[in-house]
């Protein structure tokens, strides 16, 4: 789900990469390989040369896309695939970062987005319940949640969609919105250290699980509206399909922590 | 510990160096802590209409030090106190009002608080007296140390000085942190105190200001999408209510107050100084989001990259610009010559895609609705009420110097706007058409000239400070940066628009501004369409009067304008029939009843 969000940001609309691409060496290394100023920039149809790189990196997304659903545990080449995926998507990351002046927080709440290639590719090859699987998704819920904690908390200065998105969906006012951001934010960073005790760990993932599935629908549900065209569904509705990770991971790990399972079973280490 | 856990710890590091570097690179915003005796930062004030209005902008204040500020002005040697007001916590502003200024002589003033801290400056008087009017014109303060710069203002402040600029005009963008408008408002205030304090100024609050990379207002809607072009404010009503109390509350009172969504207020308004009147617009406030309501036609909703598209597909009906209630207070503003030889409009930026190849887009685009030439058919009612009053237009927000003349039904029909180059640029642009224009003056670049935006706007450029062919990628520049001077002389009615680049002295014989800069134009150019024919010569009997076309056909105003001197030779389309009126004040009375183009001179009386 999270690639073919990002494949659809990627080929409906267009990569984040502008930050990294349009830099005066970028243009440099162009002329070095004989590329003038006009074809450069292009001529206005999405053809200059830096439109055109970004345009490429889409492909990465739809390939892996189709990897997610196909993968098998003796697949090593669609296996490699996936972790190229993830890399691709810590670019992404990157270059969101970047674009953001180095915000710490805009890097790091992305690890769950870019973890979950990884964590798929490990259950496919070590099972679902190996302690390398745990404690990948352990840390794709961690950075998750604490990054965005630390917006909500205001730690960093809070995005302008952690207002928006309450106040058109709850009506609150500005102080009542910082308020439940503060909250939002308090019980993120509870989540993360819950993480580490045993006897608070499941509910915590529940409560991750239903709290990222709830943020993760509330873009589309703010943003469509039935006077835009399609609903607003292909300006919003990907936004939501690409933070799948911020609620499939801490289920998985909901699940994991099964009282009759870890009674019962424990969690794997073995090597297939 | 293996490569791999070798790799991660120098990309972590990397990562995170990177950003504590970038902490020290970012900009300090820090509200200092000052002393009681500093608390006021710094003041703006406009006088209009015998209304002075001051706002003071402070410093936080301690839970136990009074929440009052005194205004107060210097008469025969001693200070006399004319007005007290309360301080607005949130934001830290204590506005002023005194009516009934007596404008005819310069006053100083200072703002007092408790019983140390005091803030003076000079309220000057209207120089109705003066030929010239001088107006500074300023946009993008871009402030990022990251991005290489906290350039010092200096050199902005020593050439206002050395114009002498009767009136500031800050078009936007004054602050560039989306989050921390006090703070960086602030630094502003630090940064051009010293100008400020002695002259009136405008501050229009564009995008930035308001904490988002582009601004469709959509008359208060919430805005949930990422750059906002779903339309409406991502930062909340109240953030947004405090950025226009510090930088529009010192503004002539609002001619049509009122709400929109979120209890935002709206501030378009005019100002009459030197015999000038200055139309104070609001070209984001009320403008239709692109989202979801244009067909896509690129990488993003506001951006086209498909030169095959058409323009009458994005020119939806409906779509807002500068809204019904603002429309129709420009249709009468354009009428009233009260106290007027001259008028200027004053917006966020220009009526027309002005930039081709753009930073924030990886190179050329084909339009972006950010710009006012979106939507056409509100961009053409603007204009269109503007070149009604002979209005020259002076904006910013492209970072990219210009110069056009808009058209409406052809070329050169309407309004000359000057978009002024940015103080500091964030990203860069270029006015580099694929074509080179039409009807180019001799030994003009090729791309000046008629041509077409890239929403089939008819506009004709005649100069662009475009950039060295180099991107900047984003670092804050002073490439094509500098500020803007424009003219008026109320006797010869015309505009001269000057392009000074950072850095430069003016005063300095080695100092020049860019290509195709200086231009002087006349108050008629902005109305004057290439087709149009002469109607007889008219001579008053008055100096100055209010002249007024109305067409016998529609009943339609085609114009208004306060003459220069007794003589004045209407010009008209040709196969019409208009009605003149005029007068002293204002043009009350029909004093032909008949004038097509050809027709003889006339003589009228109107004592």
């Amino acid at each position: 789900m999270c690639f073919a969000g990002w494949a659809w940001q990627h080929t409906y609309w267009e990569g984040p990469y502008g930050p990294l691409f349009w830099q005066g060496e970028v243009f440099d290394l162009a002329s070095a390989l004989g590329g003038q100023w006009d074809a450069f920039v292009g001529s206005g149809a999405g053809d200059g040369w830096v439109q055109r790189v970004i345009a490429w990196t889409a492909w990465p997304y739809i390939v892996c896309m189709v990897l997610s659903l196909t993968a098998r545990a003796r697949a090593r080449a669609q296996l490699a695939g996936l972790v190229l995926g993830s890399a691709c998507l810590a670019v992404l990351a990157y270059a969101k970062y970047v674009a953001s002046l180095r915000e710490l927080p805009m890097l790091i709440e992305h690890g769950g987005q870019v973890l979950s290639p990884i964590l798929l590719a490990l259950a496919l090859v070590y099972g679902a319940r190996h302690r390398a699987v745990v404690a990948v998704a352990v840390v794709a819920v961690v950075t998750t949640f604490a990054a965005h904690g630390a917006y909500a908390l205001g730690l960093w200065p809070t995005p302008a969609s952690f207002y928006g998105i309450p106040a058109v969906l709850l009506g609150s006012d500005d102080a009542t919105t910082t308020a439940f951001l503060r909250s939002a934010g308090a019980l993120d960073f509870a989540v993360c250290v819950g993480l580490l005790v045993p006897a608070a760990r499941r509910s915590c993932m529940l409560y991750a699980a239903l709290w990222g599935l709830l943020t993760a629908a509330a873009r589309p549900a703010a943003g469509m509206s039935t006077s835009l065209s399609y609903w607003g569904a292909d300006q919003f509705l990907h936004e939501a399909v690409l933070r799948a990770p911020h609620f499939v991971a801490p289920l998985y790990l909901a699940l994991v922590w099964r009282p009759a399972d870890a009674a019962s079973a424990g969690v794997s280490t073995s090597r297939p | 510990m293996n490569r791999t856990h070798v790799f991660a710890l120098a990309a972590a590091g990397l990562v995170f160096a990177s950003s504590v570097d970038a902490q020290r690179r970012r900009v300090d915003l820090t509200v200092p802590s000052v002393a009681p005796a500093e608390v006021i930062c710094f003041a703006l004030y406009t006088v209009h209409d015998q209304t002075l209005k001051l706002t003071a902008q402070l410093y936080p204040l301690s839970e136990e030090a009074s929440r009052t500020v005194r205004l107060e002005v210097e008469q025969g040697g001693a200070w006399v106190e004319v007005a007290r007001t309360e301080v607005i916590e949130r934001g830290w502003t204590a506005p002023f009002r005194v009516d009934g200024w007596d404008a005819s002589a310069a006053r100083r003033y200072r703002v007092v608080h408790g019983s140390e801290a005091t803030y003076e400056g000079l309220i000057r008087k209207n120089p109705t007296d003066q030929d010239e009017v001088v107006v500074a014109c300023f946009t993008g303060n871009s402030i990022r140390p990251a991005h290489g710069g906290d350039l010092s203002r200096q050199d902005l402040i020593d050439n206002v000085k050395a114009v002498d600029a009767d009136l500031l005009f800050f078009s936007g963008d004054q602050v560039y942190d989306h989050r921390r408008h006090y703070a960086a408002w602030l630094k502003f205030g630090r940064a051009f105190g010293e100008i400020i304090k002695d002259r009136p100024t405008l501050c229009l609050p564009d995008d930035h200001d308001a904490g988002q990379p582009n601004l469709w207002g959509e008359s208060g809607k919430v805005s949930t999408l990422g750059g906002a072009a779903d339309g409406g404010y991502s930062r909340p009503g109240a953030y947004v209510q405090e950025v226009e109390r510090a930088q529009t509350s010192h503004l002539p009172d609002p001619a049509d107050p009122h709400e929109i969504g979120q209890g935002i207020g709206v501030w378009f308004t005019n100002l009459n100084w030197g015999g000038v009147d200055f139309a104070i617009l609001e070209d984001r406030k009320f403008k239709t989001g692109p989202a979801g309501r244009v067909p896509k036609q690129g990488p993003r909703p506001d951006h086209i990259r498909n030169p095959d598209y058409d323009p009458a597909s994005v020119d939806i009906e409906g779509a807002v610009l500068l809204g019904e209630r603002q429309l129709r207070w420009l249709d009468r503003w354009g009428r009233d010559w009260s106290n007027a030889q001259m008028k200027v409009a004053l917006s966020a930026t220009i009526f027309c895609g002005g930039a081709h190849i753009h930073g924030g887009a990886n190179g050329r685009l084909h339009a972006d609705m950010d710009s006012n030439g979106w939507p056409q058919a509100g961009r053409n009612r603007a204009v269109a009420a503007l070149r009604k009053a002979f209005a020259f237009h002076c904006a910013g927000d492209q970072h990219l110097a210009t110069i056009f003349q808009h058209g409406i039904d052809e070329h050169r029909d309407a309004i000359w706007s000057f978009c002024v180059p940015s103080i500091a640029n964030l990203y860069l642009r270029w006015w580099q058409p694929l074509e080179p224009g039409s009807n180019r003056e001799p030994g003009a670049p090729e791309y000046t000239g008629d041509h077409l935006d890239g929403f089939a706007n008819k506009v004709t450029n005649y100069a662009a400070a475009n950039p060295e062919k180099r991107p900047g990628g984003d670092a804050l520049t002073t490439r094509a940066a500098g500020f803007g001077v424009v003219r008026l002389d109320t006797a010869r009615r015309t505009i001269t628009m000057e392009c000074w680049p950072r850095n430069a002295d003016v005063t300095g014989s080695a100092a020049r501004q860019y290509p195709g800069w200086p231009r002087t134009i006349s108050q008629l150019d902005n109305y004057s369409p290439p087709s149009w024919g002469a109607l007889g010569e008219l001579t008053f009997d008055v100096d100055d009067p209010v002249v007024e076309l109305v067409d016998l056909a529609s009943d339609e105003v085609l114009y208004t304008l306060r003459i220069n001197g007794k003589k004045f030779s209407p010009r008209a389309p040709k196969g019409r029939a208009f009605a003149i009126k005029a007068g002293v004040a204002g043009a009350t009375a029909v004093v032909v009843e008949r004038a097509e183009v050809g027709d003889a001179q006339r003589t009228i009386k109107l004592k």
